[in-house]
């Protein structure tokens, strides 16, 4: 069976444009959220959202390619060469057709498609760029990545609404075990602020109110009223043990099993009882070869909607029965809101961090215990703790949902 | 470690513009039926191109009931009908082994559709008027979450997209699910609705699509006055099942599938590689994780586009794996009858080599009047022929560079 690890990360987050950055604002328990500032959100109360800063295309990708492709694909060009560059991995020595890239996104090119629908409205059908279809589909960051990168493995994308980022690592994982791979750049990206599906999701009454923004996101807590989105991308490379070893690679931490499931419920909300989430963190235990206890941390998919916190601590106390009070449970969402397509990665990436440092990032704004969520959920300080094995869980619009199991590097 | 699983096929399901079904679909291939004709979902008039393969007389209200449908898009309603006439075939218990059987349905774009009439509305009314249905039913996975809720499948669930080569890679990596043994089944393919004004000025603007709107010869895939694709529509959906479980409850398996192979072209975002260098890739690899040789393959379903790169590439690809036996293999593109349905035709496609194993029986290319130099294998132009067929290929490739390959064989036991 050929072992897979973490050798290199690389994070575009509204805490960050980098690890390095992104980690310290999680471990000081940061808020990355504000008004929207990409877009005229005049006609909402309080229109809040976790925007990525100081973002320049052109610093990553040639200016060329940087005017022509959307947001979301500059989010994974960027990361992507991060984290190729985290792990030092030279390309020219590589094989290309064992290096592939896999990543999610829960929409694709959200921007394109949007601006060219006006120019059709408005000018006409011949007026429509003749790039639109090479950059609006939700594969094109994987083929620009490819290029970029010059990866000529297995190569596409994967897309499961808010449980995307996990999917996407745990497949890409999968390639590397089955052997058609011995490295891929995995993850998942996004950036869904635009004005049309602000709309829509405000339609959705998901969305949540609060006059600061930066307490907009309270997971778990009583008064918690609702997601807020979020945009980046988080890139892992995950690579065979004995390539790793060969080339003397660092390595964050192992990946060792993901389960996916869907509810086949509610297109919209989540089963009540939970029965899809726990089904996929089961599965992956059971991939992992692990019991419940052996688990210390998981990374929450946390929305902060009511439904979600609610049904997914029922599904953690349903899995992991008496073990789940020595749990530690986080919702990063807290910082870094919902980063949708992009979250199960940013969050799978947290969690191999978390295994290197032994430090576990917090849930902030956590202030009114609700009796319907009773675990530990390392409110609001970050805290110091060996984790030997973390999990990574999401759930997503559509029923789907994903468990994604790290951890810490031991050579043994 | 166990002994690898086994994965056959025990259920077909294909809606596409020669038909509402799979034996419709299947009888019009054989006979050389056009389904190509003059696009009625949109108005075309002002667009270059004006013709498509719809779907004829859509009609959802088997599995979908009104309310059902006015939440799902129509490449949702597309994959619902279409895994739904899969799984009757079948006959899997899914009220008792739900938790077991998984769904990946792949599609390109998702809903389009629904995305460009939103437009209209936020457009033209505001913001606050936006569907709150917009996000779900926009999203390119609602087709495996909605099949999974109307048919209770509770396993793995995703949908991979990589452009044109969508449904094949849903069908692979599900292929890989039931290998692991993460599901027993797994409902997989592709789901297209992409023939609406956005879609289609898109790609013609893109120099993609053939501004030829004779219906009669604007899909001539290999053919030297090719000029594009025409753009088309449908779901083509599988039952991939465990082996031992197919036989233990005395299934009809209808083919085996063995292999799937992909690459990427890492080269250029709409243009493939010089010389189908990717396609080559994808195919050698297929052809190697399944074990046999290349001269082992007994047909090819082509992608055969009708894009004037394209055919010749893919020509060029096979003659590099297959060498001097190329001539030897009969290719045939079935989009020369149904138009290119993007992510659904590596769903469609695979569906359609299945039935070419059981029948050993393969549908012609039509419209292919006057060969290309360059395209100068067996495309099967005179009309169906019998052949004998232990192993049969379906290639898709995608804009981006995806190429993916899969290998299905005679079920021998």
């Amino acid at each position: 069976m050929r072992r897979v690890v973490v050798t290199g990360l690389g994070l575009i987050t509204p805490l960050g444009n980098d690890v390095a950055s992104t980690w310290e604002s999680l471990i000081a328990g940061r808020s990355g959220l504000g008004l929207v500032s990409r877009f005229d959100a005049s006609a909402y109360d309080h229109p809040i959202a976790a925007e990525v800063k100081d973002f320049n295309a052109a610093e990553v990708v040639d200016p060329k390619l940087a005017r022509r492709i959307d947001l979301s694909s500059a989010f994974a060009l960027a990361a992507s060469h991060q984290a190729l560059a985290d792990a030092r991995l030279d390309m020219t020595q590589e094989d290309a057709s064992r290096v592939g890239v896999l990543l999610g996104t829960g929409m694709g090119s959200a921007h394109q498609i949007v601006e060219q629908q006006r120019i059709l409205d408005e000018k006409g059908p011949r007026r429509v760029s003749p790039f639109l279809v090479s950059h609006m589909l939700p594969d094109t960051a994987t083929g620009l990545v490819a290029i970029a990168t010059g990866a000529r493995g297995p190569n596409f994308a994967v897309t499961a609404a808010c449980a995307t980022g996990g999917a996407a690592t745990g497949e890409a994982a999968e390639m590397v075990v089955r052997g058609d791979a011995d490295v891929m750049i995995a993850g998942g990206y996004e950036a869904p602020l635009q004005p049309i599906y602000y709309a829509g999701f405000n339609a959705m009454k998901a969305l949540a109110d609060h006059e600061d923004p930066a307490k907009a996101v309270r997971p778990f807590d009583a008064t918690r009223n609702g997601f807020i989105l979020g945009e980046g991308a988080g890139v892992l490379i995950l690579e065979e043990l004995e390539h790793a070893k060969a080339r003397g690679a660092r390595i964050y931490a192992e990946w060792r099993a993901a389960g996916t499931s869907n509810d086949a419920y509610d297109m919209v909300a989540a089963a009540e009882d939970g029965h899809g989430i726990a089904q996929a963190m089961r599965l992956a235990l059971r991939r992992a070869d692990l019991e419940p206890d052996a688990v210390q941390y998981i990374n929450a998919h946390g929305t902060s909607t009511p439904l979600n916190d609610r049904v997914e601590t029922r599904a953690i106390r349903e899995v992991f029965r008496e073990a789940a009070d020595d749990l530690m449970v986080s919702s990063t969402k807290s910082m870094h809101a919902h980063m949708m397509g992009a979250a199960g990665a940013v969050e799978a990436a947290i969690c191999a961090l978390t295994c290197h440092h032994g430090i576990v990032p917090p849930t902030i704004n956590y202030e009114h215990p609700d009796p319907d969520c009773d675990l530990d959920y390392v409110p609001n300080e970050a805290r110091q703790a060996e984790v030997r094995v973390a999990m990574s869980t999401s759930v997503g619009l559509g029923g789907h949902n994903s468990a994604i199991i790290f951890s810490k590097w031991e050579d043994a | 470690m166990p002994e690898e699983r086994r994965v056959v096929v025990t259920g077909i399901g294909i809606l596409s513009a020669v038909g509402v079904g799979r034996d419709e679909t299947w009888k019009n291939l054989l006979a050389g039926t056009n389904g190509i004709a003059r696009t009625t979902l949109v108005e075309v008039d002002d667009l270059p191109s004006q013709v498509s393969g719809e779907v004829p007389d859509f009609d959802y209200s088997t599995y979908i009931d009104r309310k059902g449908a006015r939440r799902m898009d129509r490449f949702t309603q597309l994959a619902v009908c279409a895994a739904g006439e899969a799984l009757d075939q079948a006959g899997l218990d899914t009220a008792a082994e739900g938790d077991h059987i998984g769904c990946m349905i792949g599609s390109g774009i998702g809903g389009i559709g629904t995305l460009e009439a939103e437009f209209d509305v936020f457009f033209h009314k505001g913001p606050n008027r936006v569907s709150p249905l917009l996000v779900p039913m926009f999203i390119p996975d609602m087709a495996a979450g909605q099949t999974s809720i109307r048919f209770g499948l509770r396993g793995p669930n995703y949908n991979t997209v990589s452009a044109c080569a969508s449904g094949a890679d849903a069908i692979g990596t599900a292929f890989e699910v039931v290998r692991r043994g993460d599901a027993v089944a797994m409902v997989a393919g592709g789901s297209e609705a992409c023939v609406t004004r956005m879609s289609i000025a898109a790609f013609a603007n893109s120099q993609a699509l053939s501004t030829n709107n004779d219906p009669n010869t604007a899909s001539r895939p290999f053919d030297i006055g090719r000029d594009g694709f025409v753009i088309g529509e449908g779901a083509g959906i599988l039952v991939l099942e465990d082996r031992e479980h197919a036989e233990a409850r005395g299934a009809q398996i209808y083919a085996e599938i063995v292999s799937y192979g992909q690459s990427a072209d890492a080269f250029h975002v709409t243009a493939p590689s010089e010389n189908g260098e990717g396609a080559a890739r994808a195919m050698n690899l297929a052809i190697s994780k399944a074990g046999i040789a290349a001269s082992d393959i007994d047909y090819v379903n082509a992608h055969g586009t009708s894009t004037p790169l394209n055919d010749k590439f893919e020509t060029m690809s096979i003659k590099t794996v297959f060498g001097e036996g190329a001539y030897a293999v009969p290719v045939s593109s079935s989009k020369s009858m149904i138009g290119h349905t993007l992510g659904a035709a590596g769903g469609i496609e695979s569906a359609i080599t299945i039935l070419s194993i059981r029948d050993q029986k393969v549908h012609p290319t039509i419209h292919l009047l006057e060969p290309d130099p360059n395209c100068d294998l067996d495309y099967i132009p005179e009309g169906a022929r019998d052949l004998g067929i232990k192993y049969a290929m379906s290639n898709s490739l995608g804009f981006g560079g995806h190429n993916s390959s899969l290998i299905f064989s005679r079920y021998e036991g």
